[in-house]
């Protein structure tokens, strides 16, 4: 007796069909497993066997052989436990596979028969579907990220019992019993509770925010300790553009993958990942004998913040290299390689030497060899794509009494979202999103200053020895500073803020060569 | 020891002696001078050494005596070095008024002369933007009237005086801590070279000696030593700079000191100096114009620039001078220059005090960093990574 049902598994990022063969015949009685099994997939035996018993299904006394097709890929998690039950039911006759060749099983069974959470769900789901799937029975756990996916009909599996339920039942009953799942449709975005209006002062590293939000520049922000590095960084995530749907599914399969979803559904607002410094490279990068994303990934569309970014271990801040380059992680096993998106908004804030208040010369009293040594911490190719580099300076308490009533997140996140439409539009035909993605070669492109504005920036770098390197930074964050003023040309203004924002790089590291 | 050629044949062991080991200034100096000539020094009988020198002494001679004198002096003649000991012609006059003048120095370049004027300009190596200024302000002007300045070549003020001097056409010697043909800090590579080929690098350590440091303060006594006056640019209440400033008094030379804001600690030294008596140092005319009516009141030009003390112009106001810039100016820019200082400020900063003074409230942040930057543009503000203050003069 034969039967075959339809499950999916996931590697990397990329999810792929998978068809469960299970077969009874006469011979000594045995369960084999194979298809290129994880062990994990390999306890699935003891699982099925075992939670079947336990909801009143007995095995037949036969040779049971279950094959995961295609055989020759590798084949991880736990997922596999739901559908490896349904062949076997449909072997026993409970029901007739050729029912439901358009429904796929997914999901992990506890020994008392219920079905439990799986990872990896969403992107399972969307790869299934392009295969012609339409009905998913998956753990009710996972139901919500299941339903996010359009043009389904999704169930959600409490038990062995249910499922025998689902399978048994006609058409009329299964409609009245297992509705496909509604996801509760996202109301508003909670904030942090965290208000731009919070922070008095720093009106200068505020607006430095605002521009790097509106265009997904990454940050910098270097200064003395207690001037509201990380007090400005957190409440970045609040004035970000909302995610499009197409993002929300990317970057909920991420989360879906590394297990991290909540059951809700899809993500509705951009990760924010703060770091502990003491993370290793491993954790940033995302590995393990079967890799699985790491934060680069985890912050996809997002942002991470690096706070203190000096005390990160040297290896893990070379692992941001090439993610910040090519916007996704590579990672190689010997039985194959994995490839992760990455494409994060960097923001990082630091103490400019070891003591924190270097150049102020009152207060620091760090050698030239102890500061070099700190700011040289950061390589020079990971300086180098950072494009915004600005210092947070000490606030004096009379100004921080005197501040007139600050700007809240709400005012400032409405400039951002013009900007980002502006951009949106910019960039429909290109496979761009945000300004702060431009390559070099593109921004000649994109970001041509005005006539008046190009003899300004000329001039400017003559008077202010801002090198030939920054000068693409510089148009890429002018024409953010023009999309937020909503002008389409790039004039004086925009290009001076610019050059303003390049100002760290020159206060620091140019500095110290002295 | 009078001849020439004499003085020559003796080059190898003068050198010799110089670096023997356990042998300083003093005793180098004792033994020419009980044995006639360094050669003979160099031939002399453990018994003969021994009634001289002491038996302290005799283990290093005795193992110096080993050494393959010509061929170490062959090598450091063929790299352009100089080696003047005290009897010398070309060995600085200065330096033979000093107490523990040293046996001999090398050069790398040209010897300093003794008929030049020259001011040492010392200070901190974590200096402020305020001291870099000053210290390059005053070296060029220096350098401008043919004054040379003498430093340690050392980072901060040190390295920009002596950067100053050689931007104006000037000549600077540097006095090291380490063989002249060690660049020390090895980032002045660039101001090494420099010097080495308009002045000369100075040291009382052989060749190839590497920094430590013990050989600093005694290498402050060569630089006050050469030189008829010294300015402190900067200076924390506790430094390297005090020392050279103690030798120079020593030495009886003229110590001169910038004063800075009471509140910054690297003016300390130098504000705590005028209290001492120092001479205030407000701008390079006034210096010179002191130096010139004392210490070089016999002072002939020999023909390195005639006219020397062509101050005009730059005496009025003693560095008060606000700094011509071309261009018009319209009223938001003029509003903004009356809130900016010499010492420069940060955006922030001029923001915030925009708003408490009512002036330019009108204006958001873009805004005012286009006014700034066209302030810039014109010549009428610095730009200093971000901070921004009024250009300064000179």
């Amino acid at each position: 007796m034969f039967s075959a049902v339809n499950t999916g598994g996931i590697r990397g990022m990329d999810a792929y069909p998978v068809r469960v063969e299970v077969d009874l015949s006469r011979g000594l009685p045995c369960f084999e497993l194979v298809g290129s099994a994880g062990s994990e997939v390999k306890e699935a035996r003891e699982r099925v066997q075992i939670a079947l018993k336990n909801e009143g299904m007995v095995l037949p006394v036969s040779k049971i052989t279950v094959n995961l097709s295609p055989a020759d890929i590798r084949k991880e998690g736990t997922g596999y436990d739901l559908p490896i039950a349904a062949g076997l039911l449909a072997c026993m006759g409970v029901f007739h596979a050729s029912d439901f060749l358009h429904t796929a099983f997914l999901g992990e069974l506890a020994l008392n028969g219920e079905v439990r959470r799986i990872n990896g769900v969403l992107p399972i789901v969307i790869a299934l579907k392009k295969e012609g799937m339409d009905t998913f029975l998956v753990p009710a756990e996972n139901a919500g990220e299941c339903a996010a996916v359009p043009g389904i009909r999704t169930v959600g599996i409490r038990s062995v019992g249910e499922l025998l339920c689902y399978l048994k039942a006609d058409e009329e009953e299964r409609q009245k019993r297992f509705p496909t799942y509604e996801r509760e449709s996202a109301g508003q975005v909670k904030g942090s509770g965290k208000d731009f209006a919070q922070v008095y002062g720093q009106e200068s590293v505020k607006r430095a925010a605002e521009v790097a939000a509106a265009g997904f520049h990454h940050l910098m922000l270097a200064g003395a300790p207690g001037t509201g590095k990380t007090m400005i960084a957190e409440r970045i995530p609040d004035i970000l553009p909302p995610m499009t749907e197409e993002e929300k599914l990317e970057v909920s399969g991420i989360y879906s993958i590394a297990g991290k979803l909540q059951t809700e559904g899809l993500m509705e607002k951009r990760p924010f990942l703060a770091p502990h410094h003491t993370v290793s490279p491993q954790a940033m990068a995302g590995g393990g004998r079967i890799p699985r994303p790491g934060l680069l990934s985890l912050a996809h569309r997002g942002i991470l913040f690096l706070d203190e970014m000096p005390e990160f271990s040297s290896a893990v801040l070379e692992v941001l290299r090439q993610p910040m380059e090519e916007k996704r992680v590579h990672i190689d096993r010997s039985y194959g390689s994995y490839t992760y998106p990455a494409d994060f908004m960097l923001v990082c804030a630091m103490n400019p030497c070891p003591c924190g208040y270097f150049p102020d010369r009152n207060r620091c009293n760090c050698s030239p060899a102890d500061i070099r040594r700190y700011l040289g911490r950061i390589s020079g190719p990971v300086l180098d794509r950072i494009d915004m580099i600005t210092e947070a300076a000490p606030v004096a308490v009379k100004d921080l009494y005197e501040a007139r009533e600050a700007e809240n997140t709400a005012a400032i996140k409405q400039r951002v979202l013009e900007a980002r439409e502006r951009q949106q539009f910019r960039y429909q035909k290109s496979p761009y999103h945000f300004n702060g993605e431009l390559p070099g070669s593109e921004v000649k492109k994109y970001c041509q200053p005005s006539f008046g504005g190009q003899r300004f920036l000329e001039q400017m770098s003559e008077a202010g020895q801002i090198s030939a390197r920054a000068f693409h930074k510089i148009l890429r964050l002018a024409r953010t500073t023009a999309d937020l003023e909503g002008r389409e040309k790039i004039e004086q203004t925009h290009l001076a803020e610019a050059v303003c924002y390049n100002s760290g790089r020159r206060r620091f590291w140019n500095q110290i060569s002295m | 020891m009078q001849k020439i050629k004499e003085v020559q044949e003796q080059q190898p062991f003068a050198h010799w002696l110089n670096g023997v080991e356990g042998i300083g200034g003093v005793w180098a100096r004792k033994l020419v001078e009980a044995f006639g000539t360094p050669k003979e020094v160099y031939r002399a009988s453990e018994e003969s050494l021994l009634a001289i020198a002491g038996s302290s002494r005799l283990a290093g001679l005795l193992a110096a005596q080993k050494r393959e004198v010509y061929k170490e002096y062959e090598e450091m003649d063929q790299e352009g070095i100089l080696f003047l000991p005290y009897y010398h012609p070309e060995y600085p006059k200065r330096l033979l008024q000093i107490p523990d003048s040293p046996f001999g120095i090398y050069v790398k370049g040209k010897p300093p002369r003794d008929g030049e004027r020259s001011i040492a300009i010392v200070g901190a190596r974590n200096c402020s933007a305020y001291g870099r200024y000053v210290a390059d302000a005053f070296a060029r002007v220096f350098a401008r009237e043919g004054v040379c300045v003498i430093s340690g070549m050392a980072k901060g003020i040190d390295g920009v005086a002596q950067g100053g001097a050689l931007a104006a056409g000037g000549s600077t010697y540097a006095v090291l801590g380490c063989g002249v043909d060690v660049c020390y800090p090895a980032c002045h590579g660039t101001l090494y070279e420099k010097i080495c080929a308009s002045g000369g690098v100075l040291s009382t350590y052989p060749p190839k000696t590497a920094p430590s440091p013990r050989y600093f303060p005694p290498r402050n006594r060569i630089i006050s030593g050469l030189s008829d006056a010294v300015l402190v640019v900067e200076a924390k209440q506790k430094s390297g700079t005090l020392i050279t400033v103690d030798m120079a008094l020593e030495q009886g030379r003229e110590v001169y000191a910038v004063p800075g804001r009471i509140t910054d600690r690297l003016s300390d030294g130098c504000n705590w100096l005028l209290v001492q008596g120092a001479g205030a140092a407000l701008s390079p005319a006034q210096v010179l114009r002191e130096l010139s009516e004392t210490v070089w009141r016999n002072h002939q030009p020999d023909g390195c620039k005639a006219g020397a003390m062509t101050l005009g112009e730059s005496t009025a106001g003693a560095g008060r001078v606000i700094g011509k810039a071309t261009g018009e100016i319209d009223r938001q820019e003029r509003a903004l220059l009356s809130l900016l200082d010499f010492y420069p400020i940060s955006v922030e900063q001029i923001y915030m005090m925009a708003q408490r003074e009512k002036l330019l409230c009108a204006l958001a942040l873009p805004q005012l960093m286009e006014l700034l930057w066209r302030l810039v543009v014109k010549g009428f503000v610095m730009d200093e990574g971000g901070y921004y203050g009024l250009k300064k003069p000179i």
